[in-house]
């Protein structure tokens, strides 16, 4: 229709475009951010009038068909999800580019709010939750501005404003009363947004990890909290070693896949003390699931999506593609020694054929020298306690042999080499041990809850000596005993690497005690965040539902829901009906209608082209003296109301229509007396 | 179909009757979301999908928000509609085939805050929006041209208002079918002048006399009193021949008739269009002529006002009158 160049609508769109796909930096390819600038350059320099025209069409479909083939081509590495979101962003500024009519302007804007919801697949922390309303608000605000061009843009910020204050409230009802659906159909996931642990332990991997500052999970305990010494958080267990890296053994997968099948759940018969508390892990996109040993669900909605192997591991049976909350029961002085060793003995004494020779010698050495398992396995801690052992997260590289290079060579490394070493060791000698890979640690907030982050990545051992079953050692403890005790970053301070990676985090400054401070409360936000904003998922929804209501029977759920749309209705009738009646007459324009109504009623009308003089005039003719001369006085009255200004004189006004009142009282008693 | 539309505007006329001015309520606005409102919803529908697949309260927490905005627009959109008060202002009769204006005169609040906000469109019923007007920008008559078409008291198709406000998601419109006393004359159809000096005279004599200038000698007559000195004719006076005045042409008021010859139906419309463009050519003139149409008969005069009321007649004729 009307094409404006100084459209502060497309401008505000084009803003909220670009603030979007450079919050999107991580799935959004760099190239396509480079259009999205160029395009909203573009919008700028028309908007100020630096440039008159639009590039043409025919220059526009060409760059679309030229990085459309550009997009194709690495669509391939890019998968489905975040080739279809590049698609998104390239259309969107070849879109805002070409913005010519009405059409084009509704397309980009579905478009961009689509794109601010799919944002949130990638990223779901307050920051980008308040970046990605920010865009929101820009969007709506450039719909308001273009369909009302003229008005101010603090009125239009004002309007919004209130808009979105009446909006929020019967968004939540919206949010708490609707149902929670399960998926309807699985969705694609990128595969880089899979974080945390991974299912293959090379030494340097949980290195990388100790960079990152994520949050892993959250846990809240009932009652007990237990030590932090004792805070062994189970993952994974890595059973297969090939000379270089741990990984899940083939049987043991094997073995899961069958149980699944046979719907045979590792449920072990636990008694003794016990940790009671809530686990809120954060979207990993894996099934692996974290607590301590030896660990069941504790309540039936957990036991529902949880599934128990038979390496006391939790797994989820769905990948975490959203935080994912359950309660557990951990028994810390149970022997882990219900599952059957036959099976856990064969897959766990494997060791490759060739390769750290030395340390296969020295081993079988130290047994000798050792007499028993357990005197070997005293002597192998030993060894790392008494020995020349360093704790670093910067090793060195270690190409061959990598054990011997550590043991005998470097002696520095990260809890994985200490970990990979000994169960080497125990396995050269025919003892069963594995790896276990979780966190150790975490952050206690003030007795109320636990944060682990990805630097609280660990790794140890299991050994099985005797009857006593699977027993947990742990290296890294006896070279580092700061790492277990005071945290990563403790056990590093000397060589400070703890985070240096990053030149900005919180997370370093934690000995700055307001800094700290600041670090735990935005923790404390974001532990709000997403235990009520981002975990009300269906149980939770449930468990509302149950409170508010009692029993979930299906008419109590029908009241419910008719309730809810009772509350939007109340809610829009506060907010609207008010409104309804917006004319809100003067006070001397009611009396002086009143005046006219009852000299209706005495077929005296007034003509629509009569002033109210000239009807006086009429009144008198028509009337005895008194009503007349009552009715002159209060149209004179009536006049000077209307056209004197008082100025903000509100006695003065006040005053008129007092008398304004004392003379329809006396046309009324001079009309029902004449005479 | 036409048999739909009928229907339609009776129950139109039922439910917005004429008047001269009209404040929109619930019985003259119609809403409806519109198609991008259509398209909104459909991307709120794709968004709770999306957020019901990846489990994502944040998704979700958009989409009912987004949701909640479209029905709190349905009430912001009406009440706001509801705001505008609109009236027919002064109109002017137009010949057929003429753009007559229809001036339409917004109600302007004193705070501007209180009126109706936002871009409406107008146009006719059945067409395509003619224009945009702003409501915030404080003009004040906004005119939307309507052809006349035919001959006669125009019944003013009905106007339609719609407005988007605030964010395009509801379309409020509504229908207004404003009282006009708009008359359209006859369209002029070229021809000479045609007076006849006898009111209906069936073979008109050929008056092509008095096209002559303003001040050509005509004629003497007999001296009156009053009249100017300088036309006296001194030169018979001198010669003792009495007081004459000299009479030009052009002051002369040769009193001639316009007259409508009875004819068939078909030919009559061109019959009046020639009339009125020898009212028009003759008012140009200043000429004084009187118009006979046989039941109807306007007595000879000239100026503008004379030229109107012919006009009309001329606009109003049927035979069926006589």
């Amino acid at each position: 229709m009307i094409y404006l160049n100084r459209n502060l609508s497309h401008l505000l769109l084009s803003l909220a475009l670009v603030i979007l796909s450079v919050s999107l930096f991580e799935p959004v390819l760099s190239w396509i951010q480079v259009l999205v600038f160029c395009a909203f350059v573009m919008r700028i320099s028309l908007y100020l009038g630096i440039q008159k025209h639009s590039p043409s069409i025919r220059t526009l479909n060409l760059l679309a068909l030229l990085s459309g083939l550009v997009l194709a081509y690495f669509s391939w590495q890019l998968g489905v999800l975040l080739g279809m979101v590049n698609l998104l962003v390239m259309a969107c500024s070849l879109k805002l580019m070409q913005l010519r009519n009405q059409r084009d302007y509704y397309q980009l804007v579905a478009s961009v709010l689509f794109l601010i919801s799919c944002g949130f697949i990638f990223e779901q922390s307050i920051i980008y939750s308040l970046i990605f309303g920010l865009c929101t608000v820009l969007t709506l605000l450039s719909l308001l501005a273009h369909f009302s061009p003229t008005i101010p843009f603090t009125r239009l910020n004002k309007r919004l404003l209130i808009m979105t204050l009446q909006a929020i409230p019967i968004g939540i009802l919206l949010f708490f009363g609707m149902p929670k659906l399960a998926p309807f159909w699985q969705m694609p996931t990128s595969q880089s947004a899979e974080t945390g642990l991974s299912d293959t332990l090379t030494p340097g991997d949980i290195a990388n990890l100790s960079q990152s500052t994520e949050l892993a999970f959250r846990v809240t305990f009932d009652d007990q909290i237990p030590p932090v010494q004792e805070r062994y958080w189970r993952a994974l267990v890595m059973e297969n070693f090939d000379g270089k890296s741990w990984t899940i053994s083939r049987q043991r997968n094997q073995l899961k896949r069958n149980n699944f099948v046979r719907n045979d759940e590792f449920r072990p018969r636990l008694s003794g003390p016990f940790y009671r508390y809530e686990v809120l892990a954060s979207a990993s996109n894996q099934r692996w699931l974290f607590a301590m040993d030896i660990a069941v669900p504790d309540d039936q909605r957990s036991d529902g999506a949880i599934w128990q192997s038979y390496d006391y591991q939790l797994m989820s049976k769905k990948p975490l593609i959203s935080n994912f909350k359950y309660r557990v029961k951990s028994f810390p002085q149970e022997d882990l020694n219900f599952t059957d060793y036959a099976f856990d003995r064969q897959i766990n004494r494997s060791i490759p054929t060739n390769g750290n020779l030395r340390t296969r010698d020295w081993a079988r050495n130290l047994r000798k020298m050792a007499g028993s398992d357990r005197a070997y396995i005293e002597a192998l801690l030993d060894h790392f306690r008494t020995g020349n052992y360093r704790y670093t997260l910067k090793p060195e590289l270690m190409p061959v042999d990598q054990i011997d290079t550590f043991l005998f060579d470097k002696q520095a490394g990260f809890c994985a080499h200490y970990a990979s070493a000994m169960a080497f060791a125990l396995r050269v000698v025919g003892i069963p041990a594995r790896v276990v890979a979780g966190y150790q640690g975490g952050e206690m907030r003030e007795n109320d809850y636990l944060s682990v982050y990805q630097y609280d990545a660990h790794a140890w051992i299991e050994a099985w000596v005797d009857e006593s079953g699977w027993q947990r050692f742990d290296p890294t403890a006896a070279v580092a005993p700061d790492r277990i005790s005071l945290g990563l970053q403790a056990a590093v301070e000397d060589e400070g690497s703890f985070l240096d990676n990053r030149t900005f985090s919180l997370a370093k400054l934690k000995s700055v005690a307001w800094i700290n401070a600041v670090r735990l409360g935005l923790a404390d936000l974001d532990y709000f965040w997403s235990r009520w904003v981002l975990g009300f998922n269906t149980e939770a929804q449930k468990d509302l539902f149950k409170t508010l209501l009692g029993n979930l029977s299906t008419g109590r759920l029908a009241a419910l829901s008719l309730g809810t749309f009772a509350a939007i209705g109340l809610l829009l009738a506060i907010f609207y009906l008010p409104n309804w009646h917006p004319r809100k007459v003067h006070p001397a324009d009611k009396i002086y209608n009143d005046a006219q109504k009852i000299l209706s009623s005495y077929k005296i009308h007034r003509a629509h082209w009569q002033g109210p003089l000239e009807f006086a005039q009429k009144v008198q003719s028509f009337c005895n003296d008194k009503a007349g001369q009552a009715f002159t006085r209060l149209s004179k009255l009536y006049i000077a109301s209307q056209y004197k200004k008082s100025d903000g004189n509100h006695e003065l006004a006040k005053k008129q229509i007092r008398m304004m009142r004392s003379e329809l009282r006396k046309l009324k008693t001079a009309l029902n007396n004449p005479g | 179909m036409g048999k739909l539309r009928q229907i339609y505007n009776r129950f139109l006329d039922k439910r917005i009757p004429v008047a001269r001015q009209f404040q929109l309520n619930h019985k003259s606005i119609f809403i409806f979301p519109s198609k991008f409102g259509w398209l909104y919803l459909v991307l709120c529908l794709g968004i709770f999908i999306l957020g019901t697949n990846y489990q994502n309260n944040l998704m979700l927490l958009l989409c009912f928000f987004l949701v909640s905005l479209f029905l709190l627009n349905l009430f912001v959109a009406y009440l706001n509609f509801a705001k505008i008060s609109v009236q027919l202002g002064k109109t002017h009769n137009e010949f057929v085939g003429e753009r007559a204006q229809l001036p339409l005169w917004f109600n302007l609040p004193k705070n501007s805050t209180q009126g109706p906000h936002g871009l409406v469109e107008l146009g006719f019923l059945r067409q395509s929006a003619q224009l945009q007007h702003d409501l915030d920008s404080n003009q004040n008559p906004v005119k939307i041209a309507f052809v006349c078409e035919e001959r006669g008291p125009i019944k003013l198709p009905r106007v339609t208002l719609s407005s988007f406000y605030p964010m395009g998601l509801f379309r409020c419109w509504t229908h207004l079918a404003f009282e006009s006393n708009i008359l359209a004359y006859p369209k002029p159809v070229p021809c000479s002048v045609q007076l006849t000096s006898q009111q209906q005279s069936l073979e008109p004599e050929s008056t092509q006399s008095q096209e002559s200038g303003f001040d050509d000698f005509d004629s003497l007559k007999n001296y009156r009193p009053g009249e100017p000195l300088y036309h006296v004719a001194w030169k018979q006076f001198a010669k003792g021949q009495g007081m004459y005045s000299k009479q030009f042409s052009s002051s002369v008021s040769v009193s001639g008739w316009l007259n409508l010859i009875p004819c068939s139906a078909d030919v009559l419309e061109v019959k009046l269009g020639q009339l009125c463009h020898q009212v028009n050519e003759l008012t140009r003139r200043g000429q004084h002529f009187g118009l006979d149409l046989g039941h109807h008969k306007i007595e000879p005069d000239s100026g503008p006002l004379h030229q109107q009321r012919c006009l009309e007649a001329l606009a109003r004729f049927s035979w069926s009158a006589s």
